[in-house]
């Protein structure tokens, strides 16, 4: 059930960008996504992320994170609606309570909640993206290149993570076949049982984890300079996903730096398009950022534009 | 040098997220509508710091075997309990191990669970913030080690108890400096309060499990740092 929300090598042209590119278009739509807080800014990034998701393949596990977000959502306006009190439009005089105060909801507040809620979906969906995106292996084989010792911790734990949960179920079918069954008794009894898997598991996994240390010893872990070599190919696509990303970013720093892409909530809501600079800046950031979509679809419909990235 | 380093470090790691959280709270700062993504930098500091320090820390090929096993069971535990609602042993498997391992040890167990567990569960906002808190959970038992040797049995069960809380408020710390405005007291109360209920089961479940368990899995765990240590004895000897 849950193998749709990780990644799976589908062979599509936004899984083939070296993990540097990739990486760096999914940090560049963090950091927008948390800098603006303007709806329209927010709502641009949010059709960059599905559109990308949906080259990816990925929309029917997205809709579970829209799901879960506007759940989130909910609780983020009713948070707000209660404890601002910066508002000027009072919608809603409420009684008065201890820790709080006289409880006014403004509409203010409740428009910021729920602007804040779309910048959480943002959040989730470019979380969902680099799901999709990137293989954690090779983010790890990047990672090696300056902090070995972590990535190997992470690299082990990862390539034990899905033998150990095979080895509990088996586990789980002994003790079944010796008659101790799972779903009976109170919630302490249940829990006992479930605690001596787990002990099981430790033990035998611990055991383990000394023969992996022999095995590193033999092969003369950490006596000196460790060697590496580079597997993936940086291509054209990357040189231009990584260039479009990073002056996304910088044409987007430069507008934030003016004032542009944020929006003023307090004490009354400011116009939804004030002037036009605003509205070019958004077309431009959106613009760039949609340069791996475009060649995306070049790559999958047009020979002509694959042979060359 | 090095280890000196490595020390810093994995203390400055530590005190960044209160000195951050006072900061927030004191209004007394130029940043004014940018603390989400100041958070954001914050706790990948703060964990960066964690795993920088571990880098310069000398450590075996056998603790670094044991971390990763450690890390991939409490990730393991976060399925194995799935059947049962609110009750994981990840902040358990962290403790213990911060315990009987030490506090980096703690720290990468609690933190490689987090993000192993991640991987297959799915990556989020999330991450950075469980890699912390429940990284702080395995150096902060490692820490208390330190300071109360004879801490007991009952003294361990309110310590799990407590982190239950302590997991949630710092993971809340995240919606809060991202989606709430103003950042006060009061709408932090009021983000913990929407959470108290989960943060209660959790800190529930933390400390029957030490209560039943801790003593058979630190005699696990206590085995095998036996086990680890290794003497070198000269050829003249």
């Amino acid at each position: 059930m849950l193998d749709r929300f990780f990644y799976r090598e589908k062979g599509l042209f936004l899984q083939s960008l070296h993990p540097l590119s990739a990486l760096t278009y999914i940090a560049v739509l963090l950091v927008l996504a948390l800098v603006f807080n303007h709806p329209l800014y927010l709502l641009g990034l949010l059709a960059v992320t599905v559109t990308a998701i949906k080259a990816l393949d990925g929309i029917d596990a997205w809709k579970t994170f829209l799901r879960v977000s506007l759940g989130a959502a909910f609780v983020i306006v009713i948070v707000n609606a209660i404890t601002v009190r910066a508002g000027e439009t009072i919608i809603w005089h409420g009684p008065y309570i201890p820790v709080f105060g006289r409880l006014n909801v403004s509409l203010e507040a409740v428009c910021y909640g729920a602007d804040m809620g779309l910048r959480l979906l943002d959040i989730m969906s470019i979380f969902c993206l680099y799901n999709f995106m990137i293989h954690p292996d090779r983010i790890l084989d990047l990672l090696s290149r300056f902090s070995f010792k972590s990535a190997l911790v992470l690299s082990l734990a990862a390539r034990m993570f899905p033998t150990m949960v095979s080895r509990l179920d088996s586990i789980k079918e002994v003790q079944a076949a010796r008659g101790v069954d799972f779903n009976a008794g109170t919630l302490k009894e249940k829990m006992g049982k479930y605690v001596v898997l787990m002990k099981i598991l430790l033990l035998t996994s611990m055991e383990d984890s000394m023969e992996t240390a022999e095995a590193m010893y033999a092969r003369a872990f950490g006596s000196g300079k460790r060697s590496h070599y580079v597997r993936d190919a940086w291509r054209p696509r990357d040189s231009v996903c990584l260039t479009a990303s990073l002056l996304a970013m910088g044409v987007a720093m430069y507008g934030w730096t003016k004032g542009l892409g944020t929006f003023s909530f307090y004490p009354r809501l400011a116009y939804l398009i004030d002037g036009l600079t605003g509205i070019v800046l958004l077309f431009a950031v959106i613009f760039l950022l949609s340069f791996p979509l475009i060649l995306s679809w070049g790559w999958h419909n047009c020979p002509f534009i694959k042979s060359k990235i | 040098m090095k280890k000196l380093l490595s020390r810093i470090l994995f203390w400055l790691g530590f005190a960044i997220i209160p000195i951050f959280l006072a900061t927030a709270m004191s209004g007394k700062t130029s940043i004014t509508r940018e603390w989400g993504l100041a958070a954001s930098i914050i706790i990948f500091g703060a964990v960066g710091l964690m795993y920088l320090s571990f880098e310069l820390d000398a450590s075996s090929p056998r603790e670094i075997a044991v971390i990763a096993v450690l890390g991939a069971v409490g990730a393991a535990g976060r399925f194995a309990f799935a059947a049962l609602p609110n009750i994981q042993p990840t902040t358990f498997i962290a403790i213990a191990s911060g315990y009987v391992f030490g506090p980096t040890a703690g720290f990468m167990t609690g933190s490689t669970a987090a993000l192993v567990s991640n991987f297959f569960l799915g990556q989020g906002p999330w991450t950075p913030w469980q890699m912390f808190a429940w990284g702080l959970a395995g150096s902060s038992a490692g820490i208390v080690k330190r300071l109360f040797p004879h801490i007991g049995r009952w003294g361990m069960a309110a310590f799990c108890f407590l982190w239950g809380y302590f997991f949630g408020w710092i993971l809340n710390l995240w919606s809060w400096t991202t989606f709430v405005k103003p950042l006060n007291w009061q709408s932090f109360v009021a983000v913990c309060a929407a959470s108290f209920w989960f943060d209660t089961f959790h800190a529930i479940g933390n400390a029957a499990f030490y209560l039943l368990f801790g003593t058979g899995f630190m005699k696990i765990l206590n085995r095998f740092k036996l086990k680890m240590t290794v003497t070198y004895i000269g050829a003249d000897d």
